[in-house]
């Protein structure tokens, strides 16, 4: 579970981006919805360790993420992925790509191997695994981006927009990885504008607005004035 | 000709090795405001003249100088310092040009994954790897080819300091304007080929 407090952020020479949004992410999936420039990445980022909030707390399983002395808050930013609504992808093949977040951690080459072999099936790419990432198209590289992010096993996975670049049938088939992991108790926070999706796949939904915290609820609940 | 290569090889790889730290330091730091003054002063200075490089060094390494006790002047180690130094703000500046290409995307997603600020730099510098081979390279071709560190600190010592540059220019003082000319075909060709060389290297990456 991962619960921000009172969050405050304002981008460096910018306007407040957030507000005081206060905000749990728990196991199940959430969806963020809101206008763009509303705060829903700021909040994933939040959540995810990348920024650090002005004022506020970010407490990922009960433990404060910026209190916390710097090994202890590696182990906490390592339980959370967040993964970007342009999808990045480095030189070298889909293997090594999806890999990357297990080498990071210094996975034993095997289990590594095991853990990319699965996160590409998961998604359909097996056939593409030799194949060089800078080659693919967006929504392939969509695919590749998520892979990574399951490869390392999340127990909080934080997704901007994942389905952005990709057609009905891959659609369909990371919103069912999606139930499946929260099913498996994974915390999963999606930032979308995709209405359909979140109807489809939410536990909850959170309409995030000027930088705050507008409405949450249940997914039909909080989408049917949007 | 192996001289010079020598010489300005080392002075390159001497250079890298704080200039492109640095570069990460630098574009990691990116908004603040010492990394933005940081990366003024070091463009500015890309484009000091060598002889001024040359007489600031030949000031240090002198027999009065704070460094004169090692006893480096006129010696190719005291021309590979100069050309250190000469090199040090281009392959700064323009490195960091090259990596903050990358840093915004990379460094977010390696760090996302979970990765150390040291994991996210490293991903940070492979992924722009044939950028920074080329940086280098360019450093290496001013190194290569500038006279006036080589000449204030190395003195054109026959067998010994003297390197293409400065064998070019004493063959010019000399009249022998055809050698001058055929050292200089062989200077231009050398540097065409390590450039060459570098790239293809850079690209099979």
């Amino acid at each position: 579970m991962i619960e921000l407090l009172d969050v405050r952020y304002s981008y460096p020479r910018g306007a407040e981006a957030l507000r005081g949004v206060a905000l749990t992410i728990r196991e199940g999936i959430t969806s963020l919805v809101g206008p763009n420039g509303s705060g829903k990445t700021t909040i994933l980022k939040i959540s995810a360790g990348l920024l650090r909030p002005a004022a506020g707390q970010v407490l990922v399983d009960g433990s404060d993420l910026w209190s916390a002395d710097p090994e202890e808050r590696l182990r906490l930013r390592r339980s959370v992925v967040y993964v970007h609504e342009s999808p990045v992808v480095m030189r070298g093949t889909v293997e090594e790509n999806v890999a990357f977040g297990l080498r990071l951690r210094g996975v034993p080459d095997e289990e590594a191997r095991e853990g990319v072999r699965e996160a590409m099936e998961m998604l359909g790419l097996s056939q593409l695994a030799s194949a060089s990432a800078r080659t693919l198209s967006a929504g392939q590289r969509q695919l590749v981006a998520l892979a990574r992010a399951l490869a390392v096993s999340p127990r909080h996975l934080l997704l901007d927009e994942p389905t952005a670049n990709l057609d009905r049938e891959n659609r369909r088939r990371v919103a069912r990885v999606l139930r499946t992991l929260a099913r498996e108790g994974v915390s999963v926070a999606v930032a979308t504008h995709d209405r359909l999706l979140a109807l489809e796949i939410s536990d909850r939904a959170v309409l995030i607005e000027d930088g705050l915290v507008a409405a949450e609820g249940g997914p039909s609940e909080v989408l049917e004035g949007l | 000709m192996a001289r010079s290569l020598a010489i300005s090889g080392s002075a390159t790889l001497l250079a890298s090795t704080w200039s492109i730290p640095l570069a990460v330091k630098l574009v990691i730091g990116g908004d603040s405001r010492a990394s933005r003054l940081a990366l003024d002063l070091l463009n500015s200075l890309t484009s000091v003249p060598t002889v001024v490089i040359g007489l600031v060094m030949y000031l240090i390494l002198s027999r009065s100088g704070p460094l004169g006790f090692l006893n480096l002047l006129y010696t190719p180690v005291a021309i590979a310092l100069g050309q250190a130094v000469l090199v040090t703000p281009l392959i700064t500046s323009a490195a960091a040009a090259s990596l903050s290409g990358v840093h915004e995307v990379v460094w977010e997603m390696a760090m996302a994954l979970g990765a150390t600020e040291r994991q996210a730099a490293g991903a940070m510098l492979r992924e722009a790897l044939p950028s920074i081979l080329t940086v280098v390279l360019l450093g290496f071709n001013r190194a290569l080819g500038e006279l006036g560190i080589a000449l204030m600190l190395g003195g054109n010592i026959r067998g010994f300091t003297r390197v293409m540059t400065t064998a070019i220019a004493l063959e010019v003082s000399r009249g022998e304007f055809e050698l001058a000319l055929s050292l200089s075909g062989i200077l231009l060709s050398l540097a065409i080929v390590v450039n060459v060389a570098i790239r293809r290297m850079g690209e099979r990456r």
